[in-house]
């Protein structure tokens, strides 16, 4: 034993004389670090209730408690955080769509009782709620799941502008694979479809690789997914959670992936309809569009005889005749319309009601009739000018290029519409004119300003990189005509459409003004709906609104009972709207055929 | 009278226990001579909870038996029932002392199998994360060797600045205690403002306690008394026991997986990890103390080094639904008792088929401990116990 | 390691060799073999050190696998050995001989996987789970979740819901 080892310890006495180390201050609080995980706060109004914080979270400490009723795109539930549970790891707020959840740095809450330690943050108000600091989703490169979309390829528009091929290549297996592992599956999107897809399902099935479930999936609620997965509006993909954050999910192009892996004759195979068993009843389907096609699907499925009325040549509707090529080539059309008629469902071509065959002779022939005969009749501006030859609607334009009839395609052309029907023909004029001239002299406007137009923002972009002139924000006032023929429109600024109680009113800067040259003129400010096929007598047992709309109950009943409405008469103007009313006035007219008592029309 | 034999502090114990003809002491409960005593579950010995079943005689251990099972939680079958991202927050708990190691190899076995390149800056603030939490712990397992002798004092020292340096963990990563800052793919925040500087005056107070633990423990009488040649472990153990870091450093064998299998952004830092061959409970706790400067060094070494800004997370598929193909694999790292290793097995699915932790306690206080136990008097069972590092959680997880 | 290999692959019946890292590898060997194989590391190719044994449950093919993780002390390099045992009879030869704290794990394995060692010492001892009467808890078949719903109870007054179903629910609750 030496010395030094008995003396050295003695050198703590030196730290005698030191000020002590512990806190001071009892009183005052010491507040977390700025990165720390605290209670949770959440900004209720940025929230969606999407539930992601509740699938990731491993304790099951989060529960989704009603805040107030769903709308579009915001389930109105909100996280509720048992404190029993939570062991702050914040993952979390890591993973919300929308940033609304964080943590904030409180770590000294006392409360005697237990279940004050179950709140919902943000709506059970709490002292830190306004404390910018605590946890909060890490910046630069740290995501959970992917923001951005896997790009889908498009033809360039030099290669698209002189030509009707399909612009859109669709995704390979990989680009589907990686676009559908984005999703949360949190199904907000499912209830703003009107055909309630099962969306977060068949993404599922594609992530899986499982195409078979996808096509199942696709078909429990929508006959038509090849044209769907072309065209839909997507509604669906403007109120995805990932939207908030990032770009929302190519929902359309994923469903649009699944209908095309699978060839036309493993359809029956795997969706299970090569044996239907049929019932002795019959129904008469008015319209070979979305509605009259999909109620036709469910009603032959359900076991009845389906006979459709089409007055064209070709079904499909406005997918066909209203749809350019170039956007739903018609292979897709007739893959899906195929299939349906597949399945047994007779249709009748160049067959109108009213002129071939009368509404009431349906009636008495079949045990019930669904009609969605559509919106096929142009509108006019009425402007002075409007009643030239040389003024056409663009509905009827767009008909015959489909038929491939001998029409009209001037050297310079006008188009009055801002909807996807204006950008519509506006393409498909500008790809004749580039045949027919070598270049694209066309111009197209609209009331509303760019940022309301109402046609897809996508729409306008692919028209101007085709060399088509899209000036938004103009209100037409005459067309000139010299000499029997239009030499263009005169347009003066458009401020505004609407006045402050929500009325359509516009309002234009009649010294602001324009003249564009054009010897053809279109229009294409909306379309109209033919019932010339129902008799005044008829009409007289239907219900009608005040401004003249066909009145239904929820199946899509009119006031005749054994005849149902649906489609673009009714709901939309859109395929979506058309497939969801036609399958419900399927389930409608299925129960109204077996005696089931349902909500009696209005 | 003979004053050396009246203070003669280690009394022949040579009669007691009898030994049979097998070398093993015969243990006979009923004839009187032997004792059988608890230990635990609140031991001195440890963090958390495990019990020594001791048969004594005297105040000498013959024979002794772990019992674990207090702390057990289940968390590697807890972990087959979560989603990857999900196993993040449950495998910290496995080692609550210095949980920053189970992040890493959870983190590191996921991105083996998963086939995922962590980004530079990344890798720098885990090596920094490690390290920092070697720290904090070294902070109190140096000092706490004393303390199992009695000595207390340094003890509240090294607390005292391991607080300040939970301190600097809160503000890099939202938490004291649990971290949750190695994630796979990255981690989960770049340095704060000013958190350099912080820190290096954090380290002035680890320089200075380095010194002053040397003088009051290391020089001290009473504790190299206790401490020198308490518990050797002789070489040929360190593998048929499983020995594993400092313990097995004390012993003259170099187990350091930062040297062996540098990880991370070991291999460019500079350091020799300190081996001496005394392998006693002395031995033990200065290697722990020459590990504090080590670590120290490190600290400041990666602060000088690491980029400033950078990409903290490396894409990864959706964590809600991320699936990872068929594997296993073995991935550690260097914990401050020794190699701290996961064995992990995927099957395609998106959650693990199983996971295995391989901490040092596993075999240092099971095997090793019984054996070290038998002829040590009680009052030596803390310190050989705290100069082994042992941590219950990571044996029965 | 490519030489150990071969080398082993010569002597014993192994396959599926993975060369995981480049100081990792995994082989399986047939049950006989195993212990031999092992002892054969460790006294021939310098693979003194056991760092783990642990099972895991492959459910659907009925079989336990044994990962026998060795490492060499003097190239750093790791060896997994791989044995699949049959799941109802789960049986497996005692290695307690080859290192000191072998006879931890096989402990461990026949209380959380009932994987039986004979002959290995304190076998039959509790190890973690002192008075369970249940099924070996870390056998897959063994329901976690289930067991603490029906050995705890929850926690009243919480109940979740579904964004989706709730908003169908809310929205549209004839369709």
């Amino acid at each position: 034993m030496n010395i030094k080892d008995v003396l050295s310890p003695f050198t703590a006495w030196k730290r005698v004389a030191r000020d002590p180390v512990t806190v001071k201050d009892p009183f005052n609080d010491r507040p977390g670090a700025d990165r720390y995980r605290g209670f949770h706060k959440n900004d209720v109004e940025a929230c969606i209730g999407c539930g992601t914080c509740e699938d990731i979270c491993e304790n099951e400490a989060i529960d989704l408690v009603p805040f107030k009723d769903p709308i579009s795109g915001d389930s109105g539930l909100r996280p509720s955080i048992d404190y029993g549970r939570c062991c702050w790891c914040a993952l979390c707020v890591d993973v919300c769509t929308t940033n609304s959840l964080t943590l904030s740095n409180e770590y000294t809450w006392v409360a005697t009782d237990p279940d004050e330690f179950i709140f919902t943050p943000g709506v059970d108000k709490k002292d830190w709620d306004e404390n910018e600091k605590g946890w909060k989703k890490p910046e630069g490169n740290y995501e959970f799941y992917g923001l951005k979309r896997v790009e889908m390829e498009h033809l360039h528009p030099e290669e698209r502008s002189d030509s009707f091929i399909e612009m859109v290549k669709g995704y390979s297996k990989e680009q589907a694979q990686k676009e559908a592992d984005r999703c949360v599956e949190c199904g907000i999107c499912t209830a703003t479809c009107p055909a309630h897809m099962g969306i977060p399902e068949y993404i599922k099935a594609i992530r899986n690789d499982d195409i078979e479930e996808g096509l199942r999936v696709l078909y429990e609620t929508n006959p038509l997914p090849e044209i769907c997965g072309r065209i839909c509006t997507h509604k669906c993909e403007s109120v995805c959670s990932i939207g908030h954050k990032g770009d929302p999910l190519s929902i359309r192009w994923l469903k649009r992936y699944i209908a095309d892996q699978v060839p036309s004759d493993k359809y029956k195979d795997i969706l299970d309809t090569n044996e239907i068993e049929n019932n002795d009843k019959k129904i008469a389907i008015i319209g070979a569009g979305p509605s009259g096609l999909t109620a036709a699907h469910y009603l032959v499925k359900m076991g009845y005889s389906v006979t459709i009325f089409e007055q064209f040549e070709a079904a499909g509707g406005m997918m066909r005749y209203g749809i350019p090529e170039y956007r739903l080539p018609y292979e897709s059309i007739d893959k899906d319309i195929n299939y349906i008629l597949s399945l047994g469902v007779d249709i009748k071509y160049n067959t109108r009601i009213g002129a071939d065959i009368t509404l009431d002779q349906l009636g008495k022939d079949f045990d019930a009739v669904f009609s969605g005969t559509g919106l096929h009749l142009g509108r006019s501006t009425g402007i002075p000018g409007s009643d030239n030859e040389h003024v056409y609607y663009s509905t009827d334009y767009l008909r015959k290029i489909t038929a491939g009839e001998e029409i009209e395609v001037a050297e310079s052309i006008v188009v009055i519409g801002g909807g996807n029907v204006a950008m519509d023909i506006t393409r498909s004029l500008a790809r004749m004119q580039k045949v027919k001239y070598g270049k694209a002299n066309i111009i197209a406007t609209s009331l509303e300003k760019e940022d309301v137009m109402p046609a897809d923002r996508e729409e306008v972009v692919e028209a101007r990189e085709e060399g088509a002139i899209i000036n938004p924000g103009w209100a037409p006032q005459s067309i000139e005509i010299k000499d029997g023929v239009p030499t263009g429109l005169h347009v003066v600024e458009c401020n505004s459409l609407f006045d402050e109680t929500g009325r359509f009113n516009p309002q234009c800067s009649m010294d602001v003004k324009e003249f564009w040259p054009g010897v053809q003129i279109i229009e294409s400010i909306g379309q109209g709906m033919d019932l010339s096929y129902i008799s005044e007598e008829f009409k007289e047992n239907m219900a009608f609104s005040p401004r003249g709309r066909v009145e239904t109950n929820d199946y899509f009943q009119t006031g005749v009972k054994w005849f149902f409405m649906g489609g673009d008469i009714i709901e939309g103007p859109d395929v979506i709207h058309g497939i969801a009313n036609g399958h419900k006035a399927a389930i409608g007219i299925d129960n109204f055929i077996q005696g089931i008592d349902f909500k009696a029309a209005k | 009278m003979d004053l050396k034999k009246l203070f003669q502090m280690n009394p022949d114990r040579s009669l007691y226990p009898e030994m049979g003809e097998d070398g093993k002491p015969i243990i006979d409960l009923s004839s009187h001579k032997f004792l059988k005593i608890w230990q635990g579950p609140q031991h001195p010995g440890i963090t958390g909870n495990m019990s020594l079943e001791l048969t004594v005689s005297g105040d000498e251990i013959v024979e002794s038996k772990t019992h674990v099972g207090y702390l057990h939680r289940g968390f590697e079958k807890l972990m087959e029932r979560r989603k990857f991202i999900q196993c993040f927050p449950t495998c910290i708990r496995m080692c609550v002392a210095e949980p920053d190691p189970n992040e890493y190899i959870l983190a590191a076995a996921i991105e083996d199998l998963a086939g995922i390149e962590v980004p530079e800056t990344a890798q720098w603030l885990r090596t920094l994360a490690l390290e920092m939490a070697r720290l904090q712990i070294l902070l109190r397992s140096v000092p706490g060797q004393g303390g199992t002798f009695a000595l207390g004092l340094g003890y509240q020292w090294g607390n005292y600045i391991r607080d300040l340096i939970l301190d600097r963990f809160e503000e890099l990563t939202g938490g004291r205690v649990y971290h949750m800052y190695i994630i796979p793919g990255g981690v989960r925040g770049l340095l704060p403002d000013g958190f350099k500087k912080r820190m290096e005056e954090n380290l002035k107070l680890v320089d200075e306690f380095v010194i002053n633990i040397d003088n009051l423990m290391y020089n001290n009488s009473v504790f190299k008394q206790r401490a020198k040649g308490l518990a050797v472990i002789p070489k040929d153990w360190i593998d048929t026991y499983g020995v594993y870091g400092p313990t097995a450093r004390a012993a003259g064998v170099m187990r350091d997986v930062r040297k062996t299998h540098p990880y991370l952004k070991y291999a460019e830092l500079d350091f020799e990890p300190f081996t001496t061959t005394e392998s006693d409970v002395y031995a033990r706790s200065r290697v722990r103390w020459h590990d504090l400067q080590t670590t120290v060094d490190l600290i400041r070494q990666i602060m000088a080094k690491m980029p400033d800004g950078g990409e903290i997370r490396a894409e990864t598929p959706n964590v809600l639904h991320w699936r990872i193909p068929k594997g296993e694999t073995y991935q550690k790292c260097e914990s401050s008792r020794g190699e701290y290793g996961m064995y992990m097995v995927t099957d395609g699915s998106d959650k693990p088929r199983r996971v295995n932790l391989k901490g040092p306690s596993y075999t240092h206080a099971n095997a090793l401990l019984d054996k070290l136990l038998i002829n040590a008097n009680i009052a030596d069972t803390a310190a050989i116990m705290v100069s082994l590092a042992t941590c219950p959680p990571e044996i029965e997880r | 390691m490519k030489d150990l290999i071969k080398d082993i692959e010569s002597r014993f019946k192994t396959s599926d060799y993975i060369q995981k890292l480049d100081h990792l590898a995994f082989i399986t060997v047939e049950k006989e073999q195993a212990i031999s194989l092992v002892t054969y590391l460790r006294d021939y190719r310098k693979y003194a050190g056991l760092t783990l044994l642990t099972a895991v449950d492959w459910l659907e093919d009925g079989v336990f696998q044994l990962t026998y993780l060795l490492n060499n002390p003097t190239d750093y390099t790791e060896i997994g050995v791989r044995v699949m045992i049959d799941r109802d009879n789960a049986t497996m030869e005692s290695s307690h001989h080859l290192w000191e704290n072998m006879m931890t794990y096989q402990r461990e394995l026949r209380e959380m996987f009932g994987i039986d060692f004979p002959g290995s010492p304190r076998i039959e001892e509790d190890f973690i789970l002192e008075g369970w009467d249940n099924m070996p808890p870390y056998r897959r078949d063994f329901d976690t979740k289930k067991y603490a719903e029906e050995t705890y109870f929850p926690r009243p007054g919480r109940e979740s819901n579904d964004p989706a179903t709730y908003m169908k629910s809310k929205m549209y609750p004839n369709d």
